[in-house]
């Protein structure tokens, strides 16, 4: 399977479940139009796999174990 | 009133105010009129607060009469962008017809510190829906309709913060507040001409405001000046026990830090796909920039900048508005596309949006190493002038262009500042955008003080009848 196939499948794969979830509240104009924005999160999506980062680059996401009686910081 | 306010600075006013030369009452008597009359020209204006704002004016004019001055905003009439909570039975509408009746019992925290500033609140500005997190694509996308910039009948005022740029530069208010996700404050102020300050991200508290984005939502000032901005910010800025990401850190606006020399840096790709009049104001601002310091060309890491911010504010606004999607709310809203793109946020997977937010972590050390060498970055404020008001427009939040400054701006968490910098097509309002380090808006300020002393831009009003 050649990369464009590859991205091709993962994009009808992703259709399908939106559509499993949503379809029923979608017209084929409204559905033509989530196929191009699944195609474009996919395009993104392989953008942001495609960086190679190390085992400690950690998330940016900044949880704190939490105490009522203590301030958040 | 002799003395015309619209479009006077708000240090000049406050000493106004303060002298005993202009009344608060009558000041807000002008705006609010003033909003009431020519807010539904540009469809700026969700809700005029006059009762509140008369309360608040009559308050301040005592309280300057008796000697109890609480500083350059006491007595200062302002607007604010929709998506702040405000009580009293004020609505609050997000910009969305779905939540037009909504109501919260309390303040959001930047109006409570406002309102302690001494400022009164006259309005509740226009916005898009939801402040655009359903991937609204055209400006018809606000309950109230579509907002103009004052210079055009037929062009965008920009958005999110779409009333609030119109109303400062209409004269509505002589200053707005704004939030930011990814170009809402900055979009707005290149459009309508005006000056607007993005605040490094926990700056100011989000508390009471509406969230799209946990991690990337910012509220800051819209004005006339840089100056203006500064003055806000430190009303604003500050620790919020109700929002534990707002920064403990103390922001002192440093309006008279004296001469100082600039070293401006300008990101490649940054120019990318920028129309030629926006191109041909930003080399005039380059100019100008050189008398004010270095310029240098300079670049970042090859990373997926605005994917990795893309798919960050995708999952987090589907997140926040989960329950809304779920149920079918987005048929309700005004733009067609926002009735169908947030269903598609469901093929983001995990995996990816994890991945972005460890990309998101490198990107802002990547940033900051840059301002070891570099107060600022400049580049052009927007890709165009604004756009007709039936366009579909192009962007970096909507992957359908590149906006480097943008993605790494709103990523890393950084401050940004608009400056008008001329007229391109149209006879619409160019603009210059600078970004500093986190936690450096007095740098940010005190170029854009520089610029604006050596220009007159920001004195360019559009033609506004009474």
């Amino acid at each position: 399977m050649t990369d464009g196939e590859a991205a091709k499948a993962e994009v009808e794969a992703l259709l399908a479940l939106v559509t499993a979830r949503y379809g029923a509240r979608l017209d084929a104009q409204q559905r033509d139009g989530v196929r191009k924005a699944i195609e474009s999160i996919v395009e993104q999506a392989r953008a942001v796999r495609a960086v190679r980062l190390g085992n400690a680059d950690e998330p940016t996401p900044d949880f704190r174990a939490y105490r009522a009686d203590e301030p958040a910081r | 009133m002799s003395l015309d306010p619209v479009f006077m600075p708000l240090r000049e006013l406050a000493g106004h105010l303060r002298a005993g030369r202009v009344s608060p009452v009558d000041l807000a008597e002008t705006f609010l009129t003033r909003l009431e009359k020519l807010g539904p020209r540009y469809n700026a204006v969700v809700t005029v607060t006059r009762d509140r704002a008369l309360a608040e004016a009559r308050r301040a004019e005592e309280e300057i009469a008796a000697g109890r001055y609480r500083g350059p905003l006491h007595g200062i009439p302002y607007g604010a962008k929709d998506l702040l909570a405000t009580g009293g039975g004020i609505p609050t509408s997000w910009g969305a017809a779905p939540f037009s009746a909504q109501q919260f019992a309390a303040d959001a925290t930047v109006i409570r510190r406002l309102e302690t500033a001494g400022a009164v609140l006259c309005a509740k500005l226009a916005m898009i829906e939801l402040a655009g997190g359903m991937g609204y694509r055209q400006p018809n996308a606000s309950f109230t309709g579509p907002v103009t910039t004052p210079w055009s009948r037929e062009a965008w005022s920009g958005g999110s913060s779409s009333g609030s740029g119109a109303a400062v530069s209409a004269g509505l208010v002589p200053f707005a507040i704004g939030s930011e996700t990814w170009g809402s404050i900055l979009s707005p102020s290149s459009n309508c001409g005006i000056t607007g300050l993005r605040p490094t991200y926990g700056r100011v508290s989000r508390h009471g405001a509406m969230a799209l984005c946990w991690t990337l939502d910012k509220l800051g000032p819209m004005a006339l000046s840089a100056d203006d901005c500064g003055l806000v910010l430190e009303a604003i800025a500050g620790a919020d026990p109700e929002d534990p990401t707002a920064s403990a850190r103390h922001f002192r606006y440093a309006a008279d830090d004296g001469p100082r020399r600039f070293r401006f840096g300008v990101l490649a790709g940054a120019l990318e796909g920028v129309s030629e009049d926006m191109l041909a104001a930003y080399r005039r601002s380059l100019d100008v920039l050189r008398e004010l310091g270095t310029v240098e060309e300079t670049a970042l890491p090859d990373l997926p900048w605005e994917a990795a911010i893309r798919t960050i504010l995708q999952v987090e606004a589907a997140s926040a508005f989960d329950e809304f999607i779920e149920s079918g709310g987005v048929a309700g809203l005004t733009a067609p596309e926002d009735h169908f793109l947030p269903y598609a946020r469901d093929a983001v997977l995990a995996k990816d949006y994890m991945k972005a937010t460890r990309i998101r972590g490198v990107m802002a050390r990547e940033a900051d190493r840059l301002f070891e060498r570099f107060d600022a970055l400049v580049a052009p404020g927007r890709l165009t002038v604004a756009n007709p008001l039936g366009q579909e427009f192009r962007g970096g939040m909507r992957g359908t262009a590149r906006d480097i400054m943008g993605a790494v701006g709103n990523g890393a968490g950084l401050p940004g500042l608009i400056v008008p910098n001329g007229f391109g097509e149209r006879g619409l309002p160019t603009s210059l955008q600078l970004m500093s380090r986190a936690w450096e808006e007095n740098t940010l300020l005190a170029a854009g003080r520089a610029i604006q002393a050596r220009t007159d831009w920001h004195t360019k009003h559009p033609p506004v009848e009474p």
